[in-house]
């Protein structure tokens, strides 16, 4: 279909505008980067990488990784990393299966409370989490949790937003006879869990899976009032404490940055699908 | 239909049972003792005091939460006005197929989304200095006649928190926008071109009645998530409400008083206020979307 | 095993991976915490005291086999959090514990007895350390008559100025004792050489929004926001006029304030391109500019404070640490031990002005030769000296639990003022005083509510 030459202004024009807003959210992480990758002293002489005779008129060999060098051997940020890493897995794994199987419970299964339970979840959407914060502050204190990561994992173990999507994804596509005949084979009810409703909604699995890992990993009010010790904190709340004792030293701060923001970005590269739609359908919790 | 295998009671109860369980002890337990700490002043979670209704009281006359609510209430306001319609252009100009890149710019667009609130403030705080943040020196060195001593963190604090929170969310509420456009019928808006109606009148008349369910979700969205702002505040602040308390959020105002100053009593008080305006706004916009639907 | 086949092979690759992640990094820190030393600890907030305390620790640790200690830098909010989270909920917390006085401040706002701090009032009567230690140095930690640490510091401030800039410009500071002598002599620095319609160049770093300077000043004019018992004062009729006077210097034609906080990178930069010519400088920012900006090696010199009226106050407070024993701690005995050979060597003394600038609060150590050693950074001046010429003059600081708060009205009424002045273009001190002494009102007012409706503090003391 040939265009006219109007149409092709226009387009020309919306490619314009659209590299300009591209440009626009790139320069935060851009400036981002080439900060952790300078020397304080050049901070405020370049806006970017330094200046200099290099290639493309970069002086590149003023760069540095000693930010990143510091972070790992003076700071310990390697620990944060861990806690990270630890937290957002076992939080999104756990909070992945149990939501699955409430998710499958209210479903598929016929019991008197269902109806009761599903107003219960749906209803429980509605509450806002700070409204918690006190009084799970109070109960984690009465149950001797404070300062540990069950205090931190249990609370979200089955939220119940999940447990809403996997009963709405599962209510149409999981077929009531394919368990009716599974069951006429003998198969038990975990077994049947397992082995057949999972693979059916296993891009569910991988979206809700991403998005629980992307909040607990960039969750920080909850860690920063449960967690104290410094060795159990993660990223979230290590970078915001960094802050305070290395306000003067932009590079480590951006490097630290850096460290938390990346594998992130990495992961959602690679699982670019997964997160889209996991992320637009977990929208109520953002 | 005749079931030829009833499944065991306890099927049921098993797989809803971590739920129960974790609902139970971390939502439904403190949801009611948030009602007892309303009425108390405590002193950590260990000393408290029964005070009535002293703290609701106290809440109506306190200039600090005032200025927390109309904060947020500003920034509220301010994100839906500006991160919606940017969004929704952006999905408009991105929603051709002619268009090539698309899913690079889609990309591109969504990753700040990706960053958590936390980070965003680490990156903005530096940005948005005076006279050596990157922002000022652009737009000094674009238009000379900007004052690269524009307090950005100080007067105009709550346009920089929509700023920044443009640059998180545009990219995330195109992709609702993009899913919505699908909706969108071909036949009626090229129905629309040979009634020769304009761009504008297609937008007004088909576009938007179509997306209208989802662009009403998404402003629900931005609501709840504008009134639970915090950590970006806080973090862009060196961890305070900023000068003259211009960046000062209800959740931070009950953050600091629960667990800075101690009085849980206070904080749940003010999370009690906070769920009611947000359940207030959230029965608004369900009638709001009922109307337009009939 | 069947069942376990299928299910392998049909689980979900992402969660596979998750999984992975979760129990290697779940068992590497399980096996972390197995390796935990059973060390007696010591946190402080502060890496300016590090150098001079990690020696220490050395030694002690050398000399006291079976009573190591292990010292932990914590960022001051989460050293607070931590603290008091101990202190309300029994989590553990440190056998001592250095900190600033927001977070002991914090500490006294409930009933007596959940002060988590060790009272010390006793033993430091008993062991002669409330003679040897400077009086005022005491004010922060004094709660309805208790003692509840061991100061840490005097902090006396001066003010810095650019020298280089100032010679250059053939400027005398030796003229200078007043505040109005300092802006009139050193006005002529202000000139917009550039062109762009503004001041090249600022006199000092006071501004509405930081609160801390707003009420060094006010202390220095020997205005106090708390008296004696704790009552607010904040309306007292000298924190009026020295409030309306600092507007004076922030607003108008006869500006010379500037927002910097000597904080953040973007800070040490306005000092070196010498947009700000002077500002405040206790003890412990001497040593931190000294390390994080040598660039200003040479060029800075420092000089007492200008007084508000001839034969005034040359100095003022800003800041301060303590050393607190947590009432939690069974090894208090130790941990006092530590404690005080910490705070009262005197090669701790010399070490931490050597590396930090920070002047000790005990009396005896200040005939050290050490405090009259120049210093290069100053361009030769013996600043400790200085510094201890002042200590015995600085302001007496509230312990007061709403001190934060009432900083934080005091930055309100401050901004309402200057709004008030540019807006109705008053920018003399006569015509902003009925207007501050409204809105220094109102955040009297605002303190009072708050200290009374607190159940625990019944009087407020």
């Amino acid at each position: 279909m040939s265009q006219r030459p109007s149409a092709r202004i226009w387009l020309t024009l919306i490619y314009i505008f659209l590299i300009i807003f591209s440009v626009i959210t790139l320069i935060p992480f851009f400036w981002m980067f080439s900060a952790s990758l300078k020397e304080n002293t050049d901070f405020f002489s370049s806006l970017f990488l330094p200046t200099g005779d290099g290639f493309l008129g970069i002086a590149w060999d003023r760069l540095t990784l000693k930010h990143f060098y510091n972070l790992f051997t003076e700071i310990g940020i390697g620990q944060a990393v861990l806690n990270s890493i630890f937290l957002a897995s076992s939080t999104s794994v756990l909070a992945t299966i149990c939501s699955a199987m409430g998710g499958y419970a209210l479903s598929k299964y016929q019991f008197g409370a269902r109806t009761f339970i599903t107003t219960m979840v749906l209803s429980a959407l509605i509450i806002p989490g700070p409204l918690l914060l006190a009084p799970g502050y109070q109960l984690l204190y009465n149950l001797g949790l404070l300062n540990s990561y069950a205090g931190l994992i249990l609370p979200h173990l089955a939220p119940a937003f999940g447990v809403f999507l996997f009963r709405q994804a599962m209510l149409n596509a999981v077929p009531g006879e394919l368990l009716e005949s599974a069951r006429i084979d003998g198969a038990g009810e975990i077994r049947i869990f397992f082995t057949m409703v999972i693979p059916i909604v296993r891009p569910m699995i991988g979206a809700y899976l991403i998005i629980t890992f992307l909040a607990s990993w960039n969750n920080f009010i909850t860690p920063q009032i449960v967690l104290q010790s410094p060795e159990k904190l993660p990223l979230a709340v290590a970078i915001n404490n960094l802050k305070g004792v290395y306000a003067e030293d932009y590079g480590m701060l951006m490097a630290g940055t850096v460290i938390s923001v990346a594998p992130m970005l990495i992961l959602f590269l690679l699982m670019q699908k997964e997160f889209i739609s996991g992320l637009t359908s977990g929208a109520v919790k953002g | 239909m005749k079931r030829f295998r009833t499944t065991p009671i306890w099927a049921p109860w098993f797989f809803m049972g971590p739920f129960l369980f974790v609902f139970l002890t971390f939502t439904t337990y403190p949801l009611f003792q948030s009602i007892v700490l309303a009425v108390q002043q405590t002193f950590g979670p260990e000393y408290s005091a029964f005070v009535g209704l002293e703290n609701f009281r106290f809440l109506l006359s306190d200039p600090r939460f005032w200025k927390a609510l109309k904060n947020t209430a500003f920034f509220a306001s301010g994100s839906i006005c500006i991160q919606l319609p940017i969004a929704l252009a952006l999905a408009m100009l991105l929603n051709r197929p002619s268009l090539k890149g698309r899913a690079l710019f889609r990309l591109v667009f969504f990753a700040p989304s990706l960053i958590g609130m936390v980070f965003v403030g680490m990156i903005f705080r530096l940005i948005f200095e005076k006279r050596t943040g990157l922002l000022n020196v652009v737009l000094h060195s674009i238009f000379p006649a900007f004052d690269l001593e524009f307090p950005w963190l100080d007067t105009y604090l709550m346009p920089a928190l929509i700023l920044a929170a443009l640059w998180m969310h545009a990219g995330f509420y195109m992709v609702f926008f993009l899913a919505a456009l699908q909706n969108v019928s071909k036949d009626q808006l090229e129905a629309a071109s040979i009634d020769g109606a304009g761009p504008w009148q297609r937008f007004r008349h088909v576009i938007l009645p179509a997306i209208a369910p989802v662009a009403s979700f998404i402003c629900l969205l931005s609501i709840i998530g504008s009134f639970q702002l915090f950590e970006l505040p806080y973090v862009l602040l060196d961890n305070t409400g900023g000068p003259q308390d211009r960046g000062l959020t209800i959740v931070m105002y009950l953050y600091e008083t629960g667990f800075e100053i101690g009085d849980l009593g206070y904080a749940s008080a003010i999370g009690w206020v906070l769920a009611l305006i947000l359940v207030g706004l959230a029965t608004i916009q369900r009638t709001f979307s009922r109307k337009e639907e009939q | 095993m069947h069942f376990f086949r299928t299910l392998f092979e049909r689980i979900p690759p992402g969660l596979a991976v998750i999984l992975f992640l979760a129990i290697f990094s779940g068992s590497v820190l399980s096996f972390k915490k197995m390796t935990e030393l059973e060390d007696l600890e010591m946190w402080t907030f502060s890496r300016n005291h590090l150098p001079a305390y990690k020696p220490f620790i050395k030694k002690w640790n050398k000399e006291h086999p079976d009573q190591q200690f292990s010292l932990s830098l914590l960022n001051g909010r989460a050293l607070e959090r931590r603290l008091l989270s101990g202190f309300f909920s029994g989590t553990p917390v440190a056998d001592a514990v250095e900190t600033v006085m927001r977070t002991a401040h914090h500490s006294f706002a409930g009933p007596i007895d959940a002060i988590g701090f060790r009272d010390l009032t006793d033993r430091l009567k008993e062991e002669g350390l409330m003679d040897e230690i400077n009086g005022p140095s005491f004010g922060p930690w004094t709660n309805r008559g208790r003692i509840f640490g061991i100061p840490h510091d005097v902090h006396p401030v001066l003010l810095a100025y650019r020298s280089d800039i100032v010679e250059d410009a053939g400027i005398d500071v030796s003229q200078i004792e007043t505040w109005d002598d300092y802006f009139r002599i050193m006005k002529p620095l202000m000139k917009d050489n550039d062109g762009d319609g503004r001041p090249d160049r600022y006199l000092i770093n006071v501004w509405d929004t930081i609160g801390g300077y707003l009420l060094l000043l006010m202390e220095q004019a020997d205005g106090q926001l708390f008296d004696e018992e704790g009552n607010a004062t904040i309306d007292s009729p000298i924190n009026i006029k020295t409030m309306a006077t600092m507007i004076t210097w922030i607003a108008g034609p006869n500006r010379v304030g500037l927002e910097m906080k000597s904080n953040y990178a973007s800070d040490y930069q306005l000092m070196l391109d010498g947009t700000i010519v002077g500002f405040f400088m206790p003890d412990w920012l001497i040593g931190k500019l000294r390390q994080n900006v040598p660039g200003l090696a040479g060029k800075l010199k420092v000089m007492p404070l200008p007084a508000w009226t001839p034969g005034g106050r040359r100095t003022a407070v800003t800041g301060g640490s303590v050393l607190g024993f947590p009432k939690a701690s069974p090894n208090f005995e130790i941990a006092w031990k530590l404690g005080k050979q910490l705070y009262l060597s005197e090669e701790l003394a010399v070490n931490l002005f050597e590396t930090a600038s920070i002047i000790t609060p005990v009396k005896r150590f200040w005939d050290n030769p050490i405090f009259d050693q120049p210093e290069p950074f100053l361009s030769g001046q013996a600043v400790g000296r200085m510094l201890i010429e002042q200590a015995p003059d600085v302001p007496t600081r509230t312990s007061s639990p709403y001190l934060d708060l009432a900083t934080k009205h005091l930055v309100n009424a401050a901004g309402n003022i200057k709004q008030y002045a540019i807006r109705n273009n008053k920018f003399t001190v006569e015509e902003l005083l009925p207007e501050t002494k409204r809105q220094m009102q109102i955040a009297q007012k605002h303190v009072e509510t708050q200290m009374y409706r607190n159940v625990f503090l019944n009087k407020p003391q």
